[in-house]
């Protein structure tokens, strides 16, 4: 009897005690802090850089954007065979070794001079890392934006082409927000990128860094000294990766790297706001209509269809995207093929015998 | 196939030949004692299962065990002391939190004897040791475990619950109880229930 009274007692005097209510429990509640975060400082004289026409408050932003494993079309890398075919490149090809934007991950107003935190509360999903369950990586660069739409984030946009088959493309094909600076902007050109390392490491084509120390596991960033377009047609071509110099290689942890982006003339970072399709890297082909498409403002040339090997006897119509796109891109109709090739077995569709009145090739 | 005694089977074979003839002694299977009631002193200790709202946490089912000493003193008052600890693990977007209950608890009971069983309404006052871990989501494949937390908290409660008693067999009586329970947590009333099931032993 004693004790379950001294028992009782003891509980008694426990309970008075914590109506004093101490502990901190959290639960679900308080701050979440980062998965990681970035030191980010824009520098340079914005007003010297600006198009003349751009004339309202620049609103700057910092971004992290994760990069697209993307395949440029070959016609972008060969040489023109006429003429037209130089015009509708230059109109219509992007940088191929430069940085595709996947998804934009996170934003912050950044001022010039001060140094902004960028943060990043989760983790990249998977479609954005190359590789299996076992090996992937994904790389990201940090722009600064003038956020024009004053969505609070960089916006990103697609190429211009007509419909095409397959659930529409719900991307806008516009942007009206500027790219004044970015980490990682071409393969050419020196980079400094944030990398995300899930499992093993194996280079690949994504954009690499051979030469370099492999990326860590999770978060690192990193640095490269770029490799030249003929550095990079010379190793595919022999089937290997092109070298970077491994001096110009850098590896540091997020907490101790610090992105210092000078404000730079945007039309050469345009690209960096335009995304591309996400189904794969390779061409699709489109039947010509009756109707002809909307060529407005676009460039066309009639040019074989291009080929690393043996000449093709296929003339293809490829036209690019009009000239007030915030993005560029080409559209390729066949008279007589499939939609991934134009000499498959069987066509999908056959108009060589009666072409449409307004087919031009 | 020709059926081969095992040793395992010879041994079933043994037991289904011999133990009728134990249980079939005095002629009966169960006597009049199989379910006598044998409890005559004034403790009881109890076991078993428990099942509660978190004390702290908004969501979720906090399961465990408990077990508790009770003295009778005679009359339809009884008193004694509870202790039980039960866990839960719950997560949203950025966190997945599990937390720790223990229940201490100074009880107080009146109870009403009908026949072989009792019903009751017992009172409990003590508190609650909660001890909450955070992880925090993602973070081990960003390398950071250091972002996760830790915490202590002890809460003031109370706990009002039904209870109904029923006497098996000898000492042993099956119980359950369940009823509301009450907690200040982060300067807030909270409430929730808490529901038992086991076995007591009155010796």
């Amino acid at each position: 009897m004693g004790a379950v009274i001294r028992l009782a007692t003891i509980t008694l005097v426990t309970a008075l005690v914590s109506l004093s209510g101490c502990g901190d429990l959290q639960g679900f509640g308080g701050p979440v802090p980062p998965l990681v975060s970035f030191s980010v400082t824009a520098t340079g004289d914005l007003g010297a850089v600006r198009p003349p026409d751009d004339t309202g408050t620049p609103d700057l932003h910092a971004a992290l954007v994760w990069g697209r494993q993307w395949l440029v079309e070959p016609i972008c890398i060969l040489p023109p065979e006429n003429a037209d075919a130089a015009a509708v490149i230059a109109a219509g090809c992007r940088d191929p070794l430069g940085f595709v934007p996947a998804r934009v991950a996170a934003n912050v107003p950044i001022e010039l001079g001060v140094p902004a935190s960028l943060e990043l509360f989760t983790l990249p999903a998977a479609d954005v890392l190359v590789g299996d369950l076992t090996a992937r990586v994904g790389y990201a660069s940090i722009v600064i934006y003038d956020d024009k739409d004053g969505d609070g984030t960089l916006s990103l946009g697609r190429p211009n082409r007509p419909q095409q088959m397959g659930p529409p493309d719900t991307t806008p094909t516009q942007s009206s927000d500027v790219v004044y600076s970015a980490s990682f902007v071409t393969m050419t050109a020196p980079d400094l990128r944030v990398a995300f390392r899930q499992g093993a490491f194996i280079p690949s084509g994504f954009y690499p860094r051979a030469g370099c120390s492999d990326p860590p596991v999770a978060f690192s960033v990193l640095g490269a000294g770029g490799f030249s377009v003929a550095d990079a047609l010379a190793a595919t071509l022999a089937g290997t990766l092109p070298q970077e110099d491994p001096a110009t290689c850098t590896n540091q942890d997020p907490s101790a790297a610090a992105f210092t982006l000078a404000v730079q003339p945007p039309a050469p970072l345009a690209e960096l706001r335009c995304t591309e399709r996400s189904t794969d890297s390779s061409v699709r082909y489109r039947e010509p209509d009756t109707d002809p498409p909307d060529l407005t403002n676009r460039t066309m040339a009639c040019v074989h269809s291009p080929s690393f090997g043996t000449p093709s006897d296929v003339i293809e119509l490829v036209i690019s995207g009009r000239s007030d796109d915030s993005c560029v891109g080409l559209t390729h109709y066949v008279l007589k093929g499939c939609r991934e090739t134009p000499t498959c077995g069987t066509p999908d569709w056959d108009h060589s015998l009666a072409p449409p009145t307004w087919w031009p090739c | 196939m020709r059926w081969a005694p095992t040793p395992v089977r010879r041994l079933l074979l043994l037991a289904m030949v011999l133990l009728p003839r134990l249980a079939t002694a005095d002629g009966r299977l169960l006597d009049d004692d199989a379910f006598a009631v044998t409890s005559s002193g004034n403790l009881a200790l109890d076991a078993g299962l428990l099942v509660a709202t978190p004390a702290a946490l908004p969501s979720g089912l906090s399961t465990g065990i408990a077990a508790g000493i009770t003295r009778n003193c005679g009359c339809h008052f009884s008193y004694g002391a509870r202790a039980s600890w039960s866990t839960v693990t719950e997560g949203s977007q950025f966190w997945t939190v599990s937390h720790d209950d223990i229940r201490l608890r100074a009880v107080g009971a009146v109870r009403h004897t009908v026949g072989r069983g009792s019903v009751g309404l017992r009172l409990g006052l003590g508190t609650t040791i909660v001890h909450e871990t955070r992880t925090r989501t993602q973070g081990m494949g960003a390398g950071r475990t250091d972002l996760d937390t830790t915490a202590w908290a002890a809460l003031p409660a109370l706990d009002l619950e039904a209870l109904f008693a029923v006497h098996i067999t000898g000492a042993w009586v099956a119980n359950i109880s369940a009823g509301p329970s009450f907690d200040r947590a982060d300067g807030a009333l909270r409430t929730g229930w808490v529901m038992g099931l086991g076995v007591a032993w009155e010796p």
